[in-house]
């Protein structure tokens, strides 16, 4: 009998997705937080397509799912660097923390 | 105890390579070595998605990600001349809390991955052709989203160019 | 019977109490209508009360009580106040209208150059009316109620002029120490509420709960016991004396009114008041003739070491009280008249003497013996009324005092024992030696140079000199010895009693002995210049009063103001400090939610992950609670 990898794939994408946490809601420079946005996307993509192997019914349409993702998340970094450009022109920095303006 | 299969070896490598990214990605003070890093990281992820009988999606995968994506973040690194290094920061409380919450929420998804009992009803079917089986579900079964999608990109396409333009100076 | 007047008693404290509430609402201005109101309702009252105290005069009257308003009534318990007249009442009503009337006069002229006059006038009329109601209360709670109430006047008298540290330490000291008596009087009270039945708490149901073996002997003895602890602090006896000779910080009429012949009687007064009590106990009556007697000896001996006038006088007072206590601690019906009688006769010579000496201090603005001297020269009146003052005190024939002590000491010779005899007279001797120190350092020898010329009083002072040393040598012949009439009198019944040579030539002699050793051993001294060498031994510790205000300050006061520090401390910082952390955890949860609103992305993505993670905890772990 073979146990599968299910919970290891599962297991690893928790971590990537905790790190990646991590590292959105800590680092101060705004490229590292958009990095670390991409690796939380990348989490749930190895969460897809390990359930679309071995989930409960097996199918492509995990893989397909994944694939949308792929195209949303990289549309997102594309605009948070249009973002961070325009952003970085008006303040003259792209510290996350001098980002403050909710608090008025 | 699993059985030691050469797929169980190839996973606990590129599991390795994953989470070493990640965790370099987190600690390196230069910024550059940070994309470096992660991009490490999205090409083992990729090797993932080989051992998953996923191939299309590792492909675009790397295509996309170690390809675009970091190029598109040493970009926005170059059009935003901020100091090159990050002094290594004191642990804040902001960060021992993120720290705390973030082990709070593995620890959660951990239980729950233990207790469940995944026993697939129907063997998996991958098809002989990865990429004509997916594309076949694309355009037939799913080729609303798919249509969503291209709008979606469209926007995103023109939002960044107006976004990143340069305003037009006061003359 | 005729009883006209005795219906109107109740008027008698009224007049006084109308010239306090009038004398209040004038306030500072009006300063010549003080004395003028104050003397006025004094000589009113006075006219009053001797009218009833005549009519009552021939002995045939009952007592009178009117005891008509009820006060309180809880369930089937009915307090209710009114008054009584008894002989006794009657006369002690005379003695304190009469020494108030003399003293609101003099007043007028010792106090003329007060900027608060009217305040003390006002002080005075009010002590008056509670000493008044006191006097003729018919049931025990309302004497206390007028008990406190004297308390309070002589606490405001006391420190009159507040501007004086001495004055407001010596008011506070006399109130907590009568206070303290006060405590012991109040729980005597609250046994006998308990164990009268229905709850009765008139002189006369007491009288006769216990004739009639209501109360048993144990009970009688704590609650005589109880009710001495009060007269002991009121009548500054040991070891509540403390704070008589501190109240000399007040001035000398109050000295003279409240804390020589009025309020410190009134001590005396509660234990004949309630005699039943004490008569059921033997053991109480001992309690209070060793106790009588101890005082009596130890103040006199203090007093004979003392250099400011009115403390010498003040233990003398303290030391005949002591007299009134020996003699009621005897037990007989002519024993407890021949108390009265001191108490009667004391109250006119100590008043005298506490108006002579404030004569003496208004003339020369000087208190301490040492610096006086070689008055009688240029004060006859006070000099001549001063001595004959002294020498009632020291009980020389016929004086009044001689007669009232030497009743005190026959019957402790025949009804007590021979020790308290010998207490009497060895403290007999004391009186005489040290009132001689008194007068001779004040008014005989030569003048003492540096200290201002002296000239007498005037009229409004000296007067009432005359009048009180007029009765301290007619007032004894009240009662003679062989001829109890003043004791058969008050008690309403025919007495006899055997006179006793040996008791008077005693007395006599150590009277005169005293006056000899006295002028002997002191004359010298006053002439000589002010400074003396530091007394030594034994003249040291009389003079620093044995050292009881320190024992009592090292003893009682420092532990209890430790505790007090204690307790402040436990109360800062436990119980206040309770309170401050309520606020103090608010205020924390206040601060660290301004904390959140920092306007950083990335706190509140923080606080949106916290929250996911409690929605989870909350609803997917609810298998385990």
């Amino acid at each position: 009998m073979i146990v599968n990898l299910a919970s290891s794939f599962l297991t690893l994408a928790a971590i990537l997705f905790c790190l990646g946490l991590f590292g959105a809601l800590t680092k101060r420079n705004a490229v590292i937080v958009l990095l670390s946005i991409e690796l939380m996307l990348n989490a749930v993509n190895l969460n897809l397509i390990a359930f679309s192997k071995y989930g409960i019914a097996p199918s492509l349409t995990g893989q397909l799912f994944s694939l949308f993702t792929i195209t949303v998340a990289a549309a997102e970094a594309a605009i948070g660097v249009a973002i961070l450009i325009a952003l970085f022109r008006k303040r003259g920095t792209s510290d996350v923390t001098d980002m403050n303006q909710l608090k008025r | 105890m699993p059985t030691l299969t050469g797929e169980f070896i190839a996973f606990f490598i590129f599991a390795f390579l994953v989470i070493g990214g990640a965790v370099f990605m987190l600690s390196f003070t230069k910024v550059v070595h940070t994309v470096v890093s992660v991009a490490f990281t999205f090409l083992s992820l990729g090797g993932l998605y080989v051992l998953l009988q996923a191939e299309f999606i590792a492909f675009v995968q790397i295509l996309i990600y170690t390809g675009a994506v970091s190029i598109l973040m040493i970009f926005g690194i170059m059009l935003t001349k901020h100091n090159e290094d990050n002094a290594a920061q004191q642990w804040t409380i902001h960060e021992t809390l993120t720290a705390i919450g973030c082990a709070a929420l593995f620890g959660i998804l951990f239980y729950a991955i233990q207790n469940v009992s995944l026993v697939p009803m129907t063997a998996f079917d991958p098809g002989q052709d990865n990429v004509a089986a997916l594309g076949e579900l694309i355009f037939t079964e799913r080729v609303l989203p798919f249509e969503l999608a291209s709008v979606l990109l469209t926007v995103a396409f023109i939002g960044a160019i107006l976004l990143a333009r340069r305003e037009e100076e006061e003359q | 019977m005729d009883s006209t007047f005795v219906q109107y008693a109740w008027l008698i404290p009224v007049f006084p109490l109308l010239s306090f509430l009038v004398l209040t609402a004038l306030g500072r201005g009006f300063r010549a209508a003080g004395p003028i109101v104050g003397i006025a309702a004094a000589a009113v009252s006075f006219v009053l009360a001797l009218l009833v105290f005549l009519e009552r005069l021939d002995g045939t009257k009952d007592d009178y009580t009117w005891n008509d308003w009820n006060w309180i009534e809880a369930g089937g318990f009915t307090l209710s106040m009114g008054f009584e007249i008894t002989n006794l009442n009657a006369l002690m009503l005379v003695i304190v209208t009469l020494v108030s009337a003399l003293v609101n006069l003099y007043s007028a002229g010792y106090m003329s150059g007060d900027e608060r006059k009217t305040t003390f006038f006002a002080y005075v009329s009010l002590f008056t009316f509670s000493m008044l109601g006191l006097v003729i209360s018919s049931n025990i709670l309302m004497l206390y109620i007028f008990w406190e109430l004297v308390g309070l006047c002589s606490f405001l008298l006391i420190g009159f002029w507040y501007h004086k540290p001495e004055a407001k330490a010596a008011a506070k000291k006399a109130f907590i120490v009568t206070r303290i008596g006060d405590v012991g009087l109040l729980i005597g009270i609250l046994m006998l509420f308990w164990l009268m039945p229905g709850h009765h708490l008139d002189f006369t149901m007491i009288g006769n709960a216990v004739a009639a073996g209501d109360i048993s002997e144990s009970a009688a003895t704590w609650i005589a016991l109880l009710i001495f602890v009060g007269a002991v602090g009121k009548s500054g006896q040991f070891p509540l004396h403390v704070w008589l000779p501190d109240a000399m910080e007040g001035p000398t009429p109050i000295s003279a009114l409240i804390h020589a012949a009025t309020m410190v009687a009134a001590g005396v007064y509660l234990v004949a008041r309630t005699y039943p009590i004490f008569m059921a106990s033997p053991a109480a009556l001992d309690t209070v003739a060793y106790i009588g007697a101890f005082t009596a000896i130890f103040a006199a001996v203090i007093a004979i070491a003392q250099n400011d006038i009115k403390r010498v006088l003040a233990y003398s007072t303290v030391s005949q009280l002591g007299y009134m206590m020996l003699a009621l601690g005897l037990g007989t019906e002519l024993a407890w008249a021949a108390a009265i009688f001191h108490l009667f006769t004391h109250a006119f010579f100590k008043a005298l003497l506490f108006l002579g000496a404030g004569s003496v201090i208004h003339a020369t603005d000087e208190q301490d013996v040492r610096k006086l001297g070689g008055l009688f020269g240029s004060m006859k009146i006070t000099a001549v009324t001063f001595a004959i003052g002294a020498l009632a005190l020291s009980g020389l024939f016929p004086l009044a005092g001689f007669w009232s002590k030497d009743a005190i000491l026959t019957q402790a010779l025949h009804h007590g024992n021979v020790i308290l005899f010998a207490v009497g007279v060895i403290a007999a001797f004391f009186t005489a030696l040290y009132m001689t120190r008194l007068y001779v350092m004040v008014f005989l020898g030569k003048r003492n140079k540096g200290r201002k010329e002296a000239h007498e009083s005037p009229w409004v002072m000296t007067l009432p000199l005359m009048i009180l040393a007029v009765l301290s040598v007619a007032a004894g012949f009240a009662s003679m010895p062989g001829e109890p009439w003043l004791a058969g009198w008050l008690r309403g019944v025919t007495l006899t009693e055997h006179a006793d040579w040996l008791v008077i030539v005693l007395s006599n002699a150590a009277a005169i002995a005293g006056i000899a050793v006295g002028y002997v051993l002191f004359r010298k001294r006053s002439e000589t210049e002010a400074g003396e060498s530091e007394p030594a031994g034994l003249y040291r510790v009389l003079q620093n009063k044995f050292y009881i205000d320190e024992l009592y300050q090292a003893v009682i006061a420092a532990p209890y103001r430790a505790l007090g520090n204690v307790l402040y401390w436990f109360d800062n910082y436990v119980v206040s400090g309770a309170v401050r952390l309520v606020s103090a955890v608010f205020v924390g949860i206040g601060r660290a939610g301004v904390r959140l609103q920092n306007g950083q992305l990335q706190t509140y993505g923080l606080m949106i992950l916290f929250g996911c993670i409690l929605f989870i905890v909350a609803i997917a772990g609810r298998r385990f609670f």
